[in-house]
Parts: structure tokens; C-alpha cells; sequence
């Protein structure tokens, strides 16, 4: 049966960032020289051609977006100009779109604009919720105590109610990825035993991120991984710990040391990525999606107001600090409730699913290939197209 | 017989002989031979100090015919004949023993190449005892050019010998100047305009005197040899009458082109059928009158080209016809700029961007998004009509080679590269200025890579297309080229007919004519007067067909002669 090819599709990525992917002539330089592509994984050059030739259900079954991790190398030596690196980066904005079922990741990456006002609209409504309950039940004037504005036992409260919807916002996008790329896929047949025999890549990858560190220089790898233990460490703090640390006056020691190392580990890391995007001297930061810029601008100021916040506590300031939480937590939320599910930030669930996944092809795909060899009927047409 | 001094002169070629023959013993076996009067070796007997020898030898020892045993004389019987010329010697008492290509070259077993190369340098010390020393005629250079074919390669010939004050010919069969250029609307890669490089081409053409334009024209008939033809043309008036007209020339330049391949051969690929699928000839007319629409007046929103339809294909033609692939993009872009909006795929065999500027086009043809699709040449696209929910005219389904999968591509118009073919009246042509044709009925030049405008008959000269596919700027070098090599022979005058011919013995011909068929060169007239043949010296290539073939043993090849055949016999089986 033969597949329809979608002209259009190119014309639809452009929104995403692929910009030159239609300069490429398939001479395979870049899959040559990736530390990731092998037999059964063949990218970025596969890609290229399913993007050019807008084969959509393809492309939608690939795992190979998501076990690239922009090294930029393809793009650096790539004769012909059609930045196979950001043509990957894009593909993995346009699947996070599609693994998104309300439809909204689609559209902030087609438009800031819509991104921007949803920051700006949540973060009002945080704003006035915080400002409601704080006026109605506490004294501004307060930031610890039983007249506390904002006590942390209610932020607590608020912070799981956030975890759950957020994780269960992302557990069915996540699903829908495994969906398609798995279930769907008519080349694809796995085995349970797979799933079970993979699954300990999925914290593996989560907290290693050991794929990254395959690529020819590791320092990205370094550097993402420590912004994202600096996130994690954060996360750990303010879901588990929130009354130890934002509650005064005494903070025992190991909260604010781990607390603090966070802080500079973030501080450190969204730095560092800014001015590489700035610089535009490596491949992998020579082009910025405005949902890359967006991403980095909340996650810096998130920061810079949670600093703001904890040094005005912790100098007596009560009524700046409030103020300063209220802000804070009006920028937070609307960030995690929008990036995490429906923007950059949900590949922190891709990621390590994608290499999941690819665990659970490639046996596949090798169980497959035997059955072949030993002559059952029926496989062979599915392992061939695989192959 | 009177007795002859004879030198033999055994070369080395470096290792490429000595290798495998033993060169001094070649000397030794020949030095008792009756008449020889010296034998000797050197290691490049074609080098300068070689060369000094043979004259030296010829003075010192008053040699009166010279051997030597080197290589084919198709490499070096000119050098040594110069070197024979130089000693004082008449150049045709020299002979060539061919121990290279046919001995050394091939033999592995050194005492028998040795054995072998011995009979060889002695049946050529026998033949040259009967060699006669040959004189090489001259005949007048006519400096009138016939050019046949009124494209871009005949104009180019035609305005390089006529702005060199000579007079040129030009017959051009239809009504008007320009042939398949003026078809076209831009050129690839550069995307000028055919319309310009042709308009000044023929405006010069028209205005100049020294060219005289026969339209409506064709040649019926040509006699004589190099620097003497004979030209009719007729030319064919508009109520049907016609009249013929016989001009001298001295040289013929064709310059016929081709045709277009016809796409209806290629059933499957519905031209004639489906409305909607052009040729690239049909679409250029579109791009000419700049409306690109569908048959019913659509802009079409997908346009699909598709690659080599009669090319580099077993069932048609098994070459490239070079071309289309470059129009291919050329349309691509056109099609961009007509209409920025539509979707072009281009389903290609192979991509052959090898011309100047041209792999940059195809660069710049991917950046303007074309969308390319690679298909094996031995398992074509397949065309059919879409159905009424489809968003498109047709649906073209084929095996994509760089993804591995099957597809169809959606299509409101698609334009068949058709390829060039030799044309039709090819063979007719080539039977008037006598030349060959190759299996595809393109005209055969006298040396692929080294004589590629001349032909096996001096004085034709092949331009253009009519040789081969070729794109512009090739069959416009080729005009020019023939043109340079034709005012090259006018500027000489005369032309020089080398010694080596057949002669008819009057006395011993009965006027059978067998021999005027025969001649491949139609270098054989028949004196109806004397009712006897005769060799034209200039036309003839002594093949010696004739002199096989007469019954009455008339006629007698120079430098051939039965004798030194004979000998040479002799020599080999002694």
C-alpha cells in the first residue's frame, strides 16, 4: 500500500524551526558521523527524508528525534547547508505537539504570542488566587507565624495539588507517544519481556542522561546534567521540605546548603545556556526558537525571584519577602503548569521514555529478523521493511 | 633485383619490450639477413637522440631503406618517416615492425615473444626491399562551406566562417532559423533567455552577405572529395514547386540536431490519455505564452517532472540524453516563480548536474523547496486519475529508492522529460555526405575524445546534437571548433593527399564498376568517356577494398603493393 506523500509538511515545520531541511541530498555525512545513529536507528538522514517527503505517520512513529541529543556535528559537517541537527530539534517540537492531546503545545509553538498571553493570563489569576487567600486569612506583614500570608502548609497543599494534574497532564502525553511510536507502528511487534528487560533505562536515563554524555563533547552533557539536578534537588526541597525551608527564623543547615548549591547549579546553568544562545557560536545554539527564549527567560527570573524572596526573609524584611513570594509563585506556577506539560520542558518524560522505547525496538527488531531467518511465514514482509 | 643497404632498428620502448623480448638477440638473428646492412638497439627509439640515429644511420652507412621494430605504426610511423625524411631518405622506404602492442604486450613467455618478434622484424626487412618511394599530392582548397542545419550550432559555424570572409552555405530544411533552442523558453543554469541567444545569432545571420540562408532547403546530393564538393540543394517553394541549385564547397559542416523522444511510447505514462501530462516541449510552449494552467484552466497547485522518459533505458535509449536533467530544476524554478504557492516534485533517476554552474543550480533548486524523489530506473512511476476527495489532479505512485518506501505524489500537471533521439531523416543524411552512424543512429565522429567534430571523411564535420546529446554551450564549442578547424585548411590554400592510395590501371580495367559501389568513401568515379574507374587520391583511405574485390586485378594499392604483401608473408612463415 502505497503511502501519501505531504509537500505541505515542510511549509508546516518551517513554524518549528526547520529551516534548510530541504537543501539535503541524503549523501548520509550526517548519520556517518553521529555518536548515536546506528543500523537500526538511522538519523538524522532518515528523518530528513520523512520530514521532505511530509510522510506524517512516519514521522510520528520515529523514536529517532528523541535519541538525538544536538551535538551539532551533523550540522557542521553537512555539505549542502540543511542543518540536520536543528531539523531534529524541531522534529522534537513538532512530535511534543503531537504527543500533546488538548492541542495547546501546538499552539505556542506555532505562536509565542498565544504562549506568551497563556504566561501572562495564569500568572494573573496565580497572582490574584495567592493575593485573595493571603488578604482574606493572613497579615502581609507577616511571613512566618500563625498570621503567616501565605503559610507553607497551604503553598504545600497547592504544590501537590499542581504535581498531580501536572503529572497526570504529561503521564497521557507520555502515553501517547509510546502510542504511537510502539503500538501503532506496524513494524514494530514487542514483547513484554522487553518492556520489563528495559525498564530500569527509564531512571537510568532520567538521572544519567548517559545518552548525552555519547556525544562527541561532553560538556552540554555536563552542564544540562547540572541544571537538571539543581531542578531536581529544588523539587525534592519545595514538595518535600517546603515548611524547613521556607519557614524561619532558624533554617537547619543541610536546607540551606542544599538549597543554596540548587540555586547556583540553576543560576549557573540558564546563565550559561542565555549567553551560548547569545554568542550563536555553537551549532547546537546557533538557532533559537522564541519557545527556547521563553523557556529560559521564566526559568531565570523563577530564580532570581526565589533568591529575591529568600534574601528579603532572611534580612527581617516580612512585607518585601511576601511581596516577593507573591511574585515569585506568579511566575512558577504558570511556568511549570505550561512548559511542563505542553512545552520544552516535557521532554524531562521523552527523553528517557525515547531510550525506553528504542531498548524495546531493537529487541524487537532483532526477534523479528530471526523469526525471519528460521522461515516463519508472515513476518517477513514487516521485518523487511523494517530492515 | 637490385641489391639493397638496409637498417634495422630495434627499440626497447624503456621495459615495455625488452621486458618481454630479448632486443639484441632480434639484432643479432637480423644482421646475416641478405641487404641488411646494419641492426642496433636503443632504449626510445622515438626520442630525439633515436630519431638522430636513424638519420646518422642513413648518411654513415648510405642505407637505402630503413625497419624499425618498435611499435604500431599508429603511434610512431609519422616520427620515423620524419626521422627517414631528415637522413635523406624518401619517407615511404621505411616500414614499421610492430613488436610492442602485438608482441610484447601480449606474450608472457619471453623466448617465444623473442621468436616472434624475429619473424616480425624479418618479414618487414623483406617487404620494405619492395617499397617504392612515394610522393604526396596536393589539390586546391575551395574556401566555400556548405552548413547544413539551422540551429544554434549552425549559426554559430556559419557566423564564425563568414566573419572570417568566407563564403557559407546554410540550408535549413524548415521555414525559420533557430531549431530546438527556439522551442525553449529560459536555459538552465543560468536561466537566460533562449529567445536572446538566439535573436542575435540570427539577425547577424540574416544581415550578413557572405552567408547566403537557403529556408525551405534541403541537400539532395553531394559529389567530390575535401576542398572540392559538389553540393545540390533543393529548395521547395510555397505552391509546391521547387527548384535545385548546385553550389562548390569545400567543406561540409552537419549540423542536423535531434528530436524529441515520443512520450506515447511509454504507455503507462498516459501522454495523450490524461490530459493533464505534458511534455517538456508542451510545457515550454506554456512557460513561451506564460499561462502555466491545467487543461481546463486551473493553476496547478502540484506539478510533478518526470526524469529520463526515454533515456538511460534498455526498452528505448540506453544513454543519457544529458539535458533534462538541468530543465528539470530550470522548470522547478520557473514554476517558483510563476506561482510561489505551488509544490513541485521532482522524481528523478539520477541527478547529473556535471555542467558549469550546474551542481550550484541544483543547490539552489533544493532551497526554493523542490521536493526530489529517486526512483530505480528499471521500475517506472505509475500515473493514474485521483479520486474526486483527493485535493489533486492524478496520483503518482512509485518505488522511492532513498527512504525505502512506497509512495504516490500527488500531481495537477506533470511534465515528462522526454530525451533526445537522433532524427528520423539521420540515415538519409548520413548516406548523402557519407558517414556513419553509431546504433542509435547518432552520426560518429573520426575520434571520440581526441577528433570529436571531424568525421571519418575529410571535409564533414559533425556539430551539435546531431552527434550526441549535448546541451548549449558544448554544441556551440563544437560549431566553433569545426569552423576553426575548416578555416584552418582554407588558410593553407591547398590540401596535402597523402602518397598512400589506390590507382586503377587503365589498360587492365574492363569498367565493370564493382569497385564504385564498393569504395566505402565514394572515393571511385566512373569516366563514362573512357568507360573506366578511377580513384579520387584525395577521398581514397586505402583499405584496399577495391583491390581485393577487382576481378581483373586492376587496381593496385600504393605501399600495398601484392609484392610487398607477399614478402611480408614470406618473412613471418620463414
Amino acid at each position: 500500500m502505497a503511502i501519501r506523500v505531504n509537500p505541505k509538511l515542510i511549509d508546516e515545520l518551517a513554524t518549528y524551526g526547520a529551516a534548510d531541511v530541504q537543501n539535503c541530498y541524503h549523501c548520509g555525512n550526517c548519520s556517518a558521523v553521529c555518536a548515536h545513529s546506528d543500523d537500526t536507528f538511522v538519523f538524522p538522514r532518515k528523518p530528513m527524508r520523512l520530514l521532505q517527503m511530509g510522510l506524517e505517520k512516519r514521522i510520528e512513529a520515529s523514536l529517532d528525534p528523541w535519541l538525538c541529543y544536538y551535538c551539532g556535528q551533523c550540522s557542521t559537517q553537512c555539505p549542502r547547508g540543511a542543518e540536520p541537527g536543528e531539523t531534529m530539534m524541531s522534529l522534537r517540537r513538532w512530535l511534543t505537539s503531537r504527543y500533546d492531546f488538548t492541542g495547546i503545545s501546538r499552539l505556542f509553538y506555532v505562536s509565542w504570542k498565544a504562549e506568551v498571553g497563556a504566561l501572562v493570563l495564569v500568572a494573573v489569576l496565580t497572582c490574584v488566587g495567592f493575593l485573595t487567600y493571603g488578604f482574606l486569612n493572613g497579615n502581609i506583614a507577616h511571613y512566618d507565624g500563625p498570621t503567616a500570608f501565605l503559610p507553607s502548609s497551604v503553598v504545600h497543599v497547592f504544590d501537590w495539588v499542581m504535581a498531580v494534574a501536572l503529572s497526570l497532564l504529561l503521564l497521557i502525553n507520555a502515553g501517547r507517544m509510546w502510542w504511537f511510536t510502539t503500538v501503532k507502528n506496524p513494524r514494530i511487534r514487542p514483547r513484554l519481556a522487553s518492556y520489563l528487560k528495559a525498564l530500569y533505562l527509564l531512571p537510568l536515563q532520567f538521572l544519567t542522561q548517559k545518552e548525552y554524555a555519547r556525544c562527541e563533547s561532553r560538556r552540554p552533557w555536563a552542564i544540562h546534567l547540572s541544571l537538571m539536578l539543581s531542578y531536581v534537588t529544588m523539587l525534592i526541597l519545595i514538595m518535600f521540605f517546603l515548611k524547613q525551608i521556607q519557614e524561619g527564623p532558624a533554617i537547619a543547615w543541610p536546607f540551606h546548603a542544599f538549597g543554596y548549591v540548587a540555586t547556583a547549579g540553576l543560576l549557573f546553568g540558564v546563565i550559561h545556556a542565555m549567553r551560548g544562545r547569545i554568542a550563536r557560536k555553537e551549532p547546537h545554539l546557533k538557532h533559537s526558537h522564541e519557545s527556547d527564549w521563553i523557556f529560559l527567560v521564566m526559568l531565570l527570573v523563577v530564580t532570581l525571584t526565589g533568591v529575591v524572596q529568600h534574601v528579603l526573609h532572611r534580612s527581617g524584611l516580612e512585607l518585601a519577602a511576601n511581596i516577593a513570594y507573591v511574585v515569585h509563585l506568579s511566575l512558577v506556577v504558570p511556568m511549570l503548569m505550561l512548559e511542563v506539560p505542553f512545552g520544552k520542558w516535557s521532554h524531562l518524560a521523552y527523553r528517557p521514555l525515547a531510550a525506553f522505547l528504542a531498548a524495546i525496538h531493537r529487541d524487537a527488531l532483532v526477534s523479528q529478523r530471526t523469526s525471519t531467518a528460521n522461515g516463519e511465514p508472515g513476518s517477513t514482509s514487516r521485518a523487511l521493511a523494517a530492515a | 633485383m637490385e641489391r639493397q643497404r638496409i637498417g634495422v632498428f630495434v627499440c626497447s620502448c624503456g621495459t615495455n619490450i625488452a621486458h618481454h623480448v630479448d632486443v639484441d638477440a632480434v639484432c643479432e638473428s637480423v644482421q646475416g639477413m641478405p641487404d641488411v646492412a646494419i641492426a642496433s638497439s636503443y632504449r626510445y627509439m622515438c626520442s630525439n637522440p633515436g630519431q638522430e640515429m636513424i638519420a646518422r644511420g642513413i648518411q654513415e652507412h648510405q642505407l637505402t631503406r630503413v625497419v624499425i621494430a618498435a611499435c604500431s605504426p599508429r603511434m610512431h610511423e609519422k616520427t620515423f618517416r620524419g626521422a627517414c625524411k631528415r637522413g635523406g631518405l624518401n619517407p615511404y622506404l621505411c616500414e614499421m615492425a610492430n613488436i610492442r602492442e602485438q608482441c610484447s604486450w601480449v606474450h608472457s613467455d619471453r623466448l617465444a615473444a623473442t621468436e616472434k618478434a624475429k619473424a616480425l622484424t624479418s618479414a618487414a626487412i623483406r617487404r620494405v626491399r619492395h617499397h617504392e618511394p612515394l610522393e604526396s599530392l596536393t589539390a586546391e582548397m575551395c574556401p566555400n562551406t556548405l552548413v547544413i542545419g539551422g540551429g544554434i550550432a549552425g549559426l554559430t559555424a556559419a557566423l564564425e566562417l563568414a566573419d572570417a570572409a568566407h563564403d557559407v552555405f546554410l540550408v535549413e530544411k524548415t521555414e525559420r532559423l533557430g531549431g530546438n533552442l527556439a522551442r525553449v523558453d529560459l536555459t538552465a543554469p543560468h536561466l537566460d533567455s533562449a529567445r536572446d541567444l538566439l535573436t542575435e545569432r540570427i539577425t547577424r545571420v540574416r544581415d550578413n552577405p557572405r552567408i547566403k540562408l537557403l529556408l525551405n532547403s534541403e541537400l539532395r546530393n553531394l559529389v567530390g572529395y575535401v576542398g572540392n564538393f559538389s553540393a545540390t540543394v533543393r529548395t521547395n517553394g510555397a505552391s509546391g514547386a521547387h527548384e535545385e541549385k548546385t553550389v562548390d564547397v569545400g567543406n561540409v559542416i552537419v549540423a542536423t540536431g535531434y528530436q524529441e523522444f515520443d512520450a506515447g511510447r511509454v504507455t503507462h505514462y498516459g501522454h495523450g490519455k490524461l490530459p493533464n501530462v505534458v511534455t517538456s516541449f508542451e510545457f515550454e510552449r506554456m512557460l513561451r505564452t506564460g499561462r502555466i494552467e491545467t487543461r481546463d484552466g486551473r493553476l496547478p497547485q502540484y506539478v510533478a517532472i518526470i526524469h529520463c522518459v526515454g533515456s538511460r533505458n534498455k526498452e528505448f535509449h540506453a544513454y543519457c540524453s544529458r539535458v533534462c536533467c538541468m530543465t528539470a530544476l530550470k522548470y522547478s524554478h520557473e514554476l517558483k516563480s510563476a506561482n510561489p504557492s505551488c509544490y513541485v516534485s521532482d522524481i528523478y533517476v539520477d541527478m547529473h548536474a556535471f555542467g558549469k554552474g550546474c551542481e550550484d543550480f541544483y543547490k539552489t533548486t533544493s532551497e526554493v523547496k523542490t521536493l526530489f524523489l529517486m526512483f530505480d530506473k528499471n521500475e517506472r512511476p505509475v500515473i493514474r486519475k485521483a479520486a474526486p476527495s483527493d485535493d489533486c489532479d492524478m496520483l503518482i505512485e512509485v518505488n522511492e529508492t532513498l527512504s525505502g518506501e512506497r509512495i504516490e505524489i500527488p500531481a495537477d500537471m506533470v511534465i515528462l522529460m522526454v530525451g533526445m533521439e537522433a532524427r528520423s531523416d539521420s540515415g538519409e543524411v548520413a548516406r548523402l555526405v557519407n558517414i556513419s552512424q553509431d546504433r542509435d543512429g547518432w552520426f560518429m565522429e573520426s575520434h571520440p575524445k581526441l577528433d570529436p567534430v571531424a568525421t571519418t571523411t575529410d571535409g564533414i564535420y559533425i556539430v551539435g546534437t546531431c552527434a550526441a546529446p549535448k546541451d548549449i554551450p558544448d554544441s556551440v564549442a563544437q560549431a566553433r571548433a569545426a569552423a576553426a578547424r575548416i578555416l584552418g585548411k582554407i588558410a593553407k590554400g591547398k590540401i596535402e593527399i597523402d602518397g598512400v592510395f589506390a590507382e586503377v590501371q587503365d589498360e587492365r580495367c574492363s569498367g565493370c564498376r564493382m569497385c564504385n559501389e564498393l569504395c566505402p568513401y565514394s572515393a571511385i568515379e566512373f569516366n563514362l568517356d573512357t568507360r573506366r574507374s578511377h580513384v579520387i587520391p584525395a577521398a581514397c583511405k586505402a583499405c584496399g577494398a577495391c583491390v581485393a574485390a577487382c576481378p581483373s586485378g586492376a587496381i593496385k594499392g600504393r605501399h600495398f603493393t601484392v609484392e610487398q604483401l607477399h614478402a611480408q608473408i614470406e618473412g613471418v612463415l620463414l
